[in-house]
């Protein structure tokens, strides 16, 4: 139930005004030169095109193959992510022993600039310098390619993207399952229903909606990875693990094609609008099922 | 004991699985710390292990760093950490203002006023950029201003069209989210470009820095706020209003108490997002208010693979967060007792 009261605007205007003031600039900007050519370097005076840049990225394979790669990075990534956050943060909600410490050494990898975990992984993950290859090695593998071989590569960032977002799904996860009321379960202990009936039947549906948001928050950043690729691999081996954002910034801020890289952006915009639009949609009946 | 408490052999596997989850967690970590302890010549000849077992720890790579030899860390540090606290703690607490009136208060207005903004927007700054020959700063703040009042006054009037509501100004906000940072960051740094022509320093600035990263965090704190308002009771705020407390009051006096392990958690998401930012702060900083992933990012590319160096560095950006966790999550778990509402 809302109500009204001429007070909220002075709870909402402040926020509105920076989030307008700071984001309609950005909007304005790039959209005027998407339809534009436009060069820094060499200088060409701004000429209307239409959708001349639209047209030509639309027809560039590197756009289909870069929008391909950051959407199995983004699915795979947050799949697992999901996976593995949530059977911690029930573990951790059913107090295994240790459980305080647990909680707070698991949201580590959170904190940690991404700049630094894609070095901290180079240094891992180096062929010769590297723990990895030994182990690999003393386990009988041959030395693994992890950042020159495509798949190697694609599975090292994804494993990256793994360790450093799964603490936000745990940290989520665990407060919403903190949120639910005990007497449910005291009913269904009354009950004899097993744990994994209480999982399916009570937890995960009541878990839901706060499932669906993290899952969604995590696709729409995951969609704009740059630092982790950049550092890692650089996009390489050729361009094969190079993302929308990385691909955006080697034709904006290597090449200065500024027309370009803002019609890019807002095919980046509709690309993420579109599956972030698909998945509130499929996911609408089963929340509302479970209001 | 909770009947959520697992027993007997469940018990002990999901323990096995978080042993499992905390040795993938630390490895990393621990590896990036002995090697900050290496020598170089240690680095190179291959992977080892264990400080005094297997190498001898050295202080080069902390001397070399504290000593000035690989710019200016502290400076830096301090750029990041003022910048960092401030930021968060702004837009954790306007974002939980604008978070608590999009759950109790009713908004309304018509498509149409949102439309004539924007319209407004776009035309008037291509008008004034254009048409008129006016700067893009100047045509950008003349553009808003206008656009603003004629949304607002056309809100007075009974406009046709569909109405939007609460969750339409939420979906705004958290729409503001999709777009890609590299763009908004280039298009910033341009719009603070004109801007200090006209007088206001804004590029490589506290002010300029700190704004962005307010705007940039507020979509996710009102996102994760308005979850954690939503699972307030209403009755204690109802009674309240029985007794006639205004507004105001029951914000600050009551909701905000109450949500205090929301608020510490989405503070500390925050702070984990502005101190370890790399793009804004690439175009918008340029020497006295760098922060420190530029300065971590810029250890690898000048020095090639000297990994004692670089994790001497890196761990500089990230000692100071696992402090703030290990602060926090003490807080947080008062916070939680405290804030039982059951």
């Amino acid at each position: 139930m809302t109500r009204n009261d001429p007070i909220k605007h002075f709870f909402i205007w402040p926020a509105l005004l920076i989030v307008l003031l700071i984001s309609i600039f950005p909007l304005v900007y790039s959209l005027t030169t998407s339809f534009m050519s436009m060069r820094l370097v060499p200088p060409t005076p701004a000429r209307f095109v239409g959708l001349g840049n639209y047209i030509d990225l639309l027809q560039n394979p590197r756009f289909w193959h870069v929008a391909g790669t950051t959407t199995l990075i983004a699915f795979i990534s947050v799949g697992l992510q999901y996976v593995i956050g949530l059977s911690v943060a029930l573990a951790l909600n059913s107090k295994v022993p240790g459980e305080g410490i647990f909680r707070v050494s698991f949201l580590l990898p959170m904190l940690v600039a991404p700049v630094a975990v894609a070095l901290i992984a180079r240094q891992v993950l180096n062929p010769t310098m590297g723990p990895l290859n030994e182990l690999m090695t003393a386990l009988g593998f041959p030395n693994l390619p992890f950042l020159t071989q495509t798949s190697w590569a694609l599975g090292s960032i994804i494993a990256v993207e793994v360790w450093q977002w799964t603490p936000f799904v745990i940290l989520m996860l665990l407060a919403g399952l903190q949120t639910l009321p005990d007497d449910v379960y005291e009913a269904a202990a009354l009950e004899n229903a097993t744990p994994w009936q209480q999982f399916r039947d009570i937890t995960f549906p009541m878990l839901l909606p706060i499932s669906v948001a993290v899952v969604f928050i995590r696709l729409i950043e995951s969609y704009k990875i740059i630092d982790t690729v950049f550092v890692m691999t650089g996009g390489g081996p050729g361009i094969s693990t190079e993302t929308l954002t990385l691909f955006a910034y080697q034709e904006g801020f290597k090449k200065f094609n500024l027309g370009y890289t803002s019609a890019l952006s807002f095919l980046f915009l509709i690309v993420i609008t579109v599956i972030g639009l698909v998945y509130l949609a499929v996911l609408k009946p089963y929340l509302e099922k479970h209001k | 004991m909770s009947v959520r408490t697992l027993k007997g052999k469940r018990r002990w596997l999901a323990l096995g699985g978080c042993l499992i989850w905390l040795a993938i967690t630390f490895f990393p970590l621990y590896w990036v710390l002995i090697t900050s302890f290496k020598t170089p010549i240690a680095v190179v000849g291959g992977p080892t292990y264990l400080p005094f077992v297997d190498f001898e720890p050295s202080l080069t790579a902390w001397s070399e760093l504290l000593s000035g030899q690989r710019g200016q860390f502290f400076n830096t540090f301090w750029a990041s950490t003022i910048i960092g606290l401030s930021a968060s703690i702004a837009a954790t607490f306007i974002g939980a203002m604008a978070a608590y009136a999009l759950v109790r208060f009713t908004f309304r207005f018509r498509l149409l006023s949102a439309l004539i903004f924007v319209a407004i927007a776009f035309g008037g700054f291509l008008l004034g950029r254009h048409v008129l020959g006016f700067g893009q700063g100047i045509s950008l703040i003349y553009s808003f201003v206008a656009a603003l009042a004629l949304a607002i006054v056309s809100s007075r009037f009974r406009l046709p069209g569909p109405e939007l509501g609460n969750n339409d100004i939420v979906f705004w906000f958290v729409s503001q989210r999709m777009f890609p940072p590299i763009v908004a960051a280039f298009a910033l740094f341009l719009m603070y470009t004109e801007m200090g022509k006209l007088g206001f320093k804004l590029v490589d600035s506290y002010i300029g820095l700190t704004f962005a990263y307010i705007a940039f965090s507020l979509p996710i704190v009102i996102w994760l706020m308005r979850d954690f308002f939503e699972a307030l009771p209403v009755e204690v705020e109802e009674a309240a209003m029985v007794d006639n407390v205004p507004s105001w009051r029951i914000f600050f006096g009551i909701v905000l108490p109450m949500s205090k392990p929301g608020l510490i958690a989405t503070f500390m998401i925050t702070l984990a997002f502005v101190w370890n930012e790399f793009l804004f702060a690439l175009f918008l900083t340029n020497s006295k208010w760098q922060t420190l992933p530029i300065l971590v990012a810029g250890q690898n590319s000048q020095r090639g693979d000297e990994w004692w160096a670089i994790s001497a560095a890196a761990l500089v950006a990230i000692i100071p967060m696992m402090v703030m966790a290990g602060l926090l999550s003490r807080l947080m778990r008062s916070g939680l007792l405290l804030g039982a509402i059951k």
